[in-house]
């Protein structure tokens, strides 16, 4: 079953690497110098190998997020106003706070969490008080923390010296410090990771959000807070997503900048359904796709192609896994049940 | 008077690109396929008419390639769900998010601009107006002098409800949301009328994302979709799905956005009345959740 998971990943992989290369071809350019220099930009080198990881922060912990909720059978799409709010509140407490690194990091991280949570929390209470779908709820609230967050760097939080949206530089003392190359915030990612793993995997409160995920009635049955597991996850996905937007302030501008939020957590999303809610998948996955998106910055500059591609890549990449995995699947089953009437037969 | 106009006139073309993708959303929801993906038709419709309206001269060439550029996502969604039998949800996310990279992919490869391209050269879809009824008073500036989209969308719209409720089609579209097994088994094929359905909707979404960039604004910057596909899923769920509803809750959020415009006037920060839609969709949703409790109940 694993050898399988892996290797439909790798012929997904290889699959939309080759259509990749059919666009290119189409537009003029030379596919194998092109993936050549994206790859080069991404993975072969300490030092783009950690840029490379630390861009994975945001896509990895964002990803856990989604595929934590999904497999939980939530409908959390709010990782994006999740992770603006976590880092618009990381980055209030870093231009406030001054305490040592040691507590500053930690608490910053924390700061980060409750926005994710909070954020979250407005549409798990809509859901749990008025029954509202969590799904459109959490949508709408995107775009309502996308707009909030840029009118705080706009106005209140707006650093009186810059021209464009942006706030102040938060107080170093709250900067992740570098080791050689890499950037500290990849040790929260790989924390992350085996936390959550433990968590979903190990624990009963995570066996009882993958039970409800699969079946709710008989999770029910079984004895299952339904409602309590709801918010449960609602809250610690939505912590996930904060953390990442937190990491991203600390990690690297050290401010929020117009943007900050880009396609991080979209691309999160994308990111677990491609790695079918599993947690080790995602982390793989989006270290992946973190190497297209670094490598592709770098593609340009020795290239004429157009960074853009990266994005185009992506999607072609999750729907050819995707598609594979399912129909693979689905042919596997086929040639299941006709082993089984020959063996009914006979 | 002239304030109330303009409020009128702005929840008209702010209601029409939802209008028009939530009603290509009814007959996907009647035919039953799940289908998320207007948001990104309306995106690669707007950027192929605007594509069209400013290299072959003509809106209506707009028009033509933004039906297009749709129809070849839909094309995609087809081929994922219907033909590989893909999850529905993940084929919407990640269309979205191809129509999104591939958008910007292109602006920046054809334009050689990033973020947005205006230029004279992009033609508008022209206004209509209507000779007699323009000199009624007040009526007259509602009625006639929108543009030719918003017309095209209200005529559409009752062709939606002819079509879904009053012809064979539209009870073979239905049939395959409510019984696909059963609609098979009397000789039609259910994943065809999904075919169907998808290939409408992409020529509805198309029709919206050619406003957007040629009616709404004239230019095309890149996510200017911004949710209005999400907006008109929530028209559709709301309403389940009858045509004349999602008309009435596509006005409802027209309305907050010229609202919105209208509240800008009085120094409100843009910020917090671009939220205005967004908000009302949540409001929409409490009431809608409220109503199906006490169903429920009852």
């Amino acid at each position: 079953m694993n050898s399988q998971r892996v290797l439909n990943g790798v012929v997904g992989v290889l699959i939309a690497l080759i259509i990749g290369a059919i666009i290119m071809l189409v537009q003029g350019y030379n596919p194998i110098l092109t993936y050549q220099a994206l790859f080069q930009y991404s993975l072969f080198g300490w030092y783009p190998f950690a840029t490379t990881l630390k861009n994975a922060v945001p896509l990895v912990l964002s990803g856990l997020s989604a595929a934590m909720a999904f497999a939980s059978g939530v409908v959390n799409l709010g990782q994006p106003g999740q992770l603006v709010m976590g880092a618009l509140l990381a980055t209030i407490g870093g231009l406030y706070l001054d305490l040592p690194p040691e507590l500053m990091i930690p608490g910053l991280a924390l700061l980060a969490m409750i926005g994710g949570v909070l954020w979250a929390g407005v549409a798990a209470l809509l859901r749990q008080w008025f029954e509202m779908s969590e799904f459109i709820v959490t949508l709408m609230l995107n775009m309502i923390a996308d707009y909030f967050t840029v009118w705080a760097i706009t106005y209140p939080f707006k650093d009186a010296s810059a021209y464009s949206p942006m706030t102040p530089q938060i107080n170093p003392k709250g900067w992740l410090p570098l080791i050689g190359d890499f950037n500290t915030t990849i040790f929260f990612m790989i924390g992350a990771v085996v936390v959550m793993w433990f968590f979903f995997n190990r624990w009963k409160a995570g066996y009882e959000w993958r039970i409800t995920g699969q079946n709710s009635l008989f999770a029910r049955l079984g004895g299952c807070d339904i409602q309590k597991n709801f918010m449960g996850v609602m809250l610690l996905t939505g912590a996930l997503a904060g953390l990442a937007g937190g990491l991203v302030v600390m990690a690297g501008p050290h401010r929020f900048i117009k943007g900050l939020g880009a396609n991080y957590a979209w691309d999160g999303v994308m990111i677990a359904i491609v790695a079918n809610n599993g947690l080790i998948a995602t982390f793989l996955y989006g270290v992946f796709f973190s190497a297209i998106q670094t490598g592709a910055l770098g593609m340009e500059l020795i290239t004429d192609v157009p960074s853009e591609i990266a994005q185009v890549l992506q999607a072609i990449l999750v729907l050819v896994i995707v598609a594979s995995r399912e129909y693979l699947n689905a042919t596997l089953e086929k040639v299941a049940a006709r082993r089984r009437a020959r063996i009914r037969q006979t | 008077m002239k304030a109330f106009i303009g409020l009128i006139n702005g929840m008209i073309s702010g209601a029409t690109p939802i209008l028009l993708a939530a009603l290509g959303g009814v007959f996907t929801y009647y035919a039953g396929v799940f289908n998320i993906a207007m948001e990104g038709m309306m995106l690669v419709g707007a950027f192929f008419a605007v594509l069209g309206s400013y290299f072959l001269g003509s809106w209506l060439w707009g028009i033509g390639l933004a039906i297009f550029g749709s129809l070849a996502l839909a094309l995609i969604f087809i081929l994922f769900a219907v033909g590989l039998k893909t999850d529905e949800f993940v084929t919407g996310i990640a269309l979205n998010l191809f129509a999104l990279g591939i958008t910007t992919y292109l602006l920046r490869q054809i334009f050689k601009v990033k973020g947005v391209f205006s230029n004279p050269g992009i033609i508008p879809i022209p206004a209509i107006k209507i000779p007699l009824i323009e000199n009624i008073p007040v009526l007259g500036k509602i009625l006639s002098g929108q543009n030719l989209m918003v017309y095209i969308a209200i005529l559409i719209t009752w062709l939606s409800y002819f079509l879904i409720f009053r012809t064979r089609f539209g009870l073979r579209l239905r049939a395959a949301g409510y019984n696909a097994a059963r609609l098979d088994s009397s000789g039609v094929s259910s994943a065809w009328m999904r075919v169907w359905s998808l290939l409408i909707c992409g020529v509805f979404c198309g029709l919206a994302g050619a406003f957007l960039s040629l009616g709404y604004v004239n230019l095309f910057a890149e996510n200017m979709s911004a949710g209005r596909g999400w907006i008109s899923l929530a028209a559709i769920i709301l309403v389940n799905g009858h045509p004349l509803g999602v008309a009435l809750i596509s006005l409802l959020f027209g309305f907050s956005d010229g609202l919105g415009l209208l509240l800008q006037g009085y120094q409100a920060p843009a910020q917090f009345t671009a939220m205005v839609p967004y908000l009302a969709t949540l409001i929409a949703l409490y009431f809608y959740a409220v109503r199906a409790k006490e169903k429920r109940i009852r």
